[in-house]
């Protein structure tokens, strides 16, 4: 398998070896792979200012199987560069993707959500709308997008002034049928839909309504870049 | 033979002419290697204020009373430290994190003994707290986190720079670089 040029963003980095690196790389037309990078650690690298999470890039690789060879790497066009108090974040989708992404499965369309987030981290003024945003996208791209308009059993439109509970394997139901799930209000669920989060009430039980979705895809183990946000700061 | 492979930079060929040359021609100097080796595996701990590699319980950094003990650099490792030392006169004191941030690695704050830290911060000892972390991604985000705890405390929170080498030219260096410098361009009187 030969790759020229890919569209791609390095996720994450770790030493390999002596100067090698393993990357793990999210590419518009092959989704998530590993790349080792042949002495892009080295002192004189010219690769390893480059080789950086959220730079959008083009890399050639060549290999069979899990882990492919890097032959080259360039940037495309300006590096994104996040403000200091966004890395968190963006580490933290890196690290949803790591772990929820199968290999080898080309999500364009995610790709493509991946880059208009980066762009929204460094410009929005609040970093929870534009990953609200794309934690639904990565649940849509998964196979597990969660319904958004119309109420489970009934099939009625959500109503933005109603209470519903969010049943995962189910969906939305009215809040009279059922003790279980996540609590949101139709406010909630069509803010989400629509992507047009505002509201710092609609965003904290959109937030916790995404954050149990993703649990069930993370089976329950914990992220490790929710620990770094202290408490309190956000 | 396989022995020496453990150490960076040395192949199954270079470790063989290292054992052949102590065995055949230096055996005085194996015996020494050997004794280096284990006095140093037996009495290099961590130094208790700074977590640098230290002989002693408090290295010589930190029981040095001429340094300047209000300026506090956090560092990621021991080799940053001599690095430091050696070229740019700093007068202050250290706190290596042996590694950085890297919540996919599993390294989070406990395991950079950042507890350690903030237990000196609130010490009011420190004024300025600089942050010379690598201008990694990782190293950027530890940076920030430890730039809020020194805000928390009304400690003051400095960024090394970062940007063209010196000596370098602007067409040869990477485009992050070049925009990092860019970034933090100063006011220049000539």
């Amino acid at each position: 398998m030969r790759a020229l040029l890919q569209s791609a963003f390095i996720l994450h980095r770790r030493p390999y070896r002596n100067t090698s690196v393993l990357l793990e790389v999210f590419s518009q037309e092959r989704g998530r792979l590993g790349l080792v990078a042949r002495g892009a650690a080295a002192p004189k690298s010219r690769l390893k200012g480059l080789l950086q999470p959220f730079a959008p890039l083009l890399l050639s690789w060549s290999g069979v199987g899990e882990l492919a060879a890097l032959i080259a790497a360039e940037e495309a066009g300006l590096p994104i560069a996040l403000p200091p108090n966004r890395v968190l974040a963006g580490l933290y989708v890196n690290e949803l993707l790591v772990r929820l992404l199968p290999r080898l499965d080309p999500l364009p369309g995610l790709f493509a959500a991946y880059e208009v987030l980066l762009a929204e981290l460094v410009t929005v003024p609040g970093e929870e709308p534009p990953l609200r945003r794309f934690e639904k996208r990565l649940l849509e791209e998964l196979g597990y997008g969660l319904t958004l308009d119309c109420e489970a059993i009934s099939g009625m439109p959500i109503v933005a002034e109603e209470h519903y509970r969010y049943v995962l394997d189910r969906g939305p139901l009215a809040v009279h049928r059922t003790e279980l799930g996540v609590p949101i209000s139709g406010q909630g669920l069509l803010a989400l839909r629509d992507g047009i989060l505002v509201d710092p009430t609609v965003l904290s039980e959109v937030k916790r309504l995404t954050r149990a979705a993703l649990a069930v895809q993370l089976h329950g183990r914990a992220l490790k870049t929710r620990e770094l946000y202290r408490s309190g700061r956000r | 033979m396989t022995a020496l492979r453990c150490l960076p930079g040395v192949g199954p060929k270079s470790a063989q002419r290292m054992t052949l040359h102590l065995l055949e021609r230096d055996r005085n100097g194996a015996q020494r290697l050997v004794e280096a080796l284990q006095t140093a595996l037996d009495r290099i701990g961590h130094c208790r204020r700074c977590r640098d590699l230290s002989e002693t319980d408090l290295c010589a950094l930190c029981a040095n009373p001429r340094r300047d003990r209000s300026l506090l650099c956090v560092i990621e490792t021991p080799a940053d430290v001599l690095a430091v030392e050696q070229s740019t006169g700093f007068q202050g004191l250290y706190f290596v994190l042996m590694g950085h941030l890297s919540p996919l690695d599993g390294i989070g704050p406990a395991e950079l003994g950042l507890e350690a830290l903030e237990t000196r911060l609130d010490e009011g000892e420190i004024r300025e707290i600089i942050l010379a972390t690598n201008p990694t991604v990782e190293g950027e985000a530890t940076a920030y986190y430890i730039a809020e705890l020194a805000h928390e405390r009304g400690i003051r929170a400095t960024r090394i720079a970062h940007g063209v080498p010196l000596g370098g030219e602007l067409e040869s260096v990477d485009g992050g670089t070049l925009a990092h410098a860019f970034a933090g361009r100063r006011d220049w009187r000539g």
